[in-house]
């Protein structure tokens, strides 16, 4: 099932070329947009909402064409901007109650899911209260609220980790994978920050300069590229010998080794080869910087054709 | 077993399969909580101050004639003066509430959640405009039926002035909508609401010293038709002239005479229209402008 197609899709602004033939296919769950400052999210973003024509090229949403059927689209997809977004003389409850009707719920009906969404997100006795006061994580859950109040079929969440303290941020992640699996909302959710996608998302599509760099599924590349940093206090070429002669593909790295891992089984290779030289491990770490490396490759082979 | 009642459960996520009302329940929606927003309703009680004020003083008038009606069974004054007589109240509060319905959604950027739903530009900036128009309708057609309704309890020896009451209710509906799409025009122009208040006054102050100063100049050296013409730069005036007057035959509400004849009826009528297709396209500019951000 595809949630959101786009074939060629591209828009020029005066001074820039935003979106550059993107053409990309999203499924179901939560698919991450990564891209640096001014790499075309936002603008994608926009079209998919029918708020912004293309220049070239198209996109659809649940099946819908963004030029001709926007109204239609935003009935049953939500949206979450990276802007602040409240007037902060009303409560968040007044507020989420009010955009829901803007949704076209009944007013009655925009009381119960503004009230049950607000819990959801994690806002309590604070949503009586005006919003002027909220902090910045506050403001993201009522901003995520608005979003959620009328039970879409899509989110898009436009940068919701902006601004959150790492506690904050974690919180929000584990929402939107909640999001994503436990309320059966698909969502296209945006950062710059590969890392912190990687472990919410079930699919990533990274953009540089309007232009796709890569789109596959998390489970296909953490498959083959992931590896584990080891650390020993001594005898780490003696470990890197034993780990290559049991088969494992093993690179040095500074002061540390990289095991790429096959299969589950690695780990127990692993450990008992540490037990059986009798070595001190030190640290033992999933390489998550590796599959940022694995973006910066054809990153880097892109500005190399220019 | 059955459930203990009165325990809360968390029952995790649940699905919305009610109805989902399109666009025009979505707009009227809108217009009710903006027009709530500008007399103050749901909001705090610092926000009700003004527009509670402002009401009763516009109340003020019909209140005193009816009791002047009632004690010395005579007539006060004529429908269709009430609203030039308080024409200051009626800008103040136009000053006053047109920022608000407008600048937070500015400053605050709420706009671009409005548009990420069913709702249009347009639906937004037309729910806007009518919140405004009803307010300042209702603002000067209570206190007007409220009078006429005096006059008709009191039940004085002349006859009941239902012509100029009517009169009076037309010339209510197009100055509020004269009035409300100037002053939300200018209001849209600045995020901040100040600025929109300072703005809207500056404006009704600016045309009617200009109106009046004119008019005097005009008819200090004997020039009766530009002095009427001159008080036209005054919109309260303007429907005074084009409505009480052209359209119903009532007296007019100024101490100068208006241009009269089916031409100058027509013209003043016309400069209405203008006026108000001006202001609307002056908003249309601003939102597009402000919805591309
Ligand atoms: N309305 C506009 N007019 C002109 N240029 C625009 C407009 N909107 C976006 N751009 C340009 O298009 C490019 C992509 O912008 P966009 O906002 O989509 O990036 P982004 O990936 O969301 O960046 P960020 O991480 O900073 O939010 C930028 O160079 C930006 O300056
Ligand atoms: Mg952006």
């Amino acid at each position: 099932m595809t949630i959101l197609a786009t074939e060629g899709l591209t828009r020029r602004f005066p001074r820039v070329t935003a979106l550059d033939q993107l053409t990309v296919n999203v499924g179901p769950g939560v698919t991450g947009l990564v891209g640096a400052n001014g790499a075309g999210k936002s603008t994608l973003i926009k079209i998919l909402l029918g708020l912004l024509d293309p220049s070239a090229g198209k996109a659809q949403v649940l099946g819908m064409d963004t030029t001709t059927q926007g109204p239609e689209i935003r009935r049953v997809v939500g949206y979450m901007p990276e802007h602040d977004c409240l007037p902060p003389d009303m409560s968040a409850t007044e507020f989420t109650v009010h955009m829901g009707q803007m949704s076209g719920l009944p007013r009655t009906s925009a009381r119960e899911r503004a009230a049950d969404v607000l819990r959801h997100v994690g806002l309590y006795e604070e949503r009586y209260r005006v919003m002027g006061g909220y902090s910045t994580g506050m403001k993201q859950r009522v901003k995520l609220a608005q979003a959620l109040v009328h039970d879409p079929r899509l989110v898009f969440l436009d940068e919701p980790t902006n601004g959150l303290d790492p506690q904050g941020r974690d919180e929000m992640l584990a929402l939107i994978r909640r999001i994503g699996t436990e309320f059966g909302i698909s969502v296209l959710v945006t950062s710059h920050l590969l890392g912190e996608l990687e472990r919410v998302c079930d699919h990533v599509i990274v953009i540089d300069g309007g232009k796709l760099l890569r789109s596959s599924s998390i489970a296909d590349f953490t498959q083959t590229t992931q590896t584990v940093t080891v650390e020993v206090e001594e005898g780490r070429q003696a470990l890197a010998a034993r780990l290559t002669e049991l088969g494992e593909t093993v690179v040095e790295h500074g002061r540390s080794l990289l095991v790429q891992v096959r299969a589950p089984e690695t780990f127990d290779t692993l450990r008992d080869a540490v037990c059986d030289l009798d070595l001190c491990l030190v640290r033992m770490e999933q390489g998550r910087q590796r599959i940022e490396d694995v973006f910066k490759e054809p990153v880097s082979r892109e500005s190399a054709d220019v | 077993m059955s459930e203990p009642t009165g325990v809360i459960h968390d029952i995790g996520y649940r699905h919305y399969d009610g109805v989902r009302l399109g666009r025009r329940h979505a707009t009227v929606a809108l217009a009710v909580h903006s027009l709530r927003g500008i007399f103050g309703l749901g909001r705090t009680i610092r926000a009700k101050i003004i527009p509670f004020l402002i009401v009763g003083v516009m109340m003020l008038p019909a209140v005193v004639s009816i009791a002047v009606m009632a004690l010395l069974r005579q007539k006060v004054m004529a429908y269709t003066s009430y609203g030039s007589i308080m024409q200051a109240v009626l800008a103040v509060f136009l000053a006053a509430q047109s920022p608000y319905i407008v600048a937070p959604d500015l400053r605050f950027r709420v706009l671009p959640l409005y548009l990420s739903r069913p709702v249009t530009l347009w639906d937004y900036v037309g729910a806007k405009l009518a919140a405004m128009i009803t307010a300042m309708f209702l603002l000067l057609a209570v206190p007007l039926t409220v009078l006429y309704i005096g006059e008709l309890v009191v039940d004085l020896p002349d006859p009941v002035k239902t012509g100029n009451y009517l009169a009076a209710m037309a010339g209510a509906a197009v100055s509020a909508l004269l009035l409300s799409c100037i002053g939300v025009a200018i209001a849209s122009f600045t995020p901040r609401r100040g600025l929109g208040v300072a703005s809207v006054i500056a404006f009704y102050l600016l045309t009617s010293a200009v109106s009046t100063l004119v008019s005097a100049t005009m008819e200090s050296v004997n020039n009766y038709t530009a002095s009427g013409w001159a008080l036209m730069i005054n919109p309260f005036f303007l429907v005074d002239a084009a409505v009480h007057v052209g359209l119903f035959g009532a007296d007019a509400s100024s101490p100068v005479v208006y241009p009269s004849g089916g031409g100058a009826v027509a013209l003043q009528l016309l400069l209405v229209v203008v006026l108000i297709a001006l202001s609307v396209i002056a908003l249309v500019t601003r939102y597009r402008k402000a919805a591309a951000r």
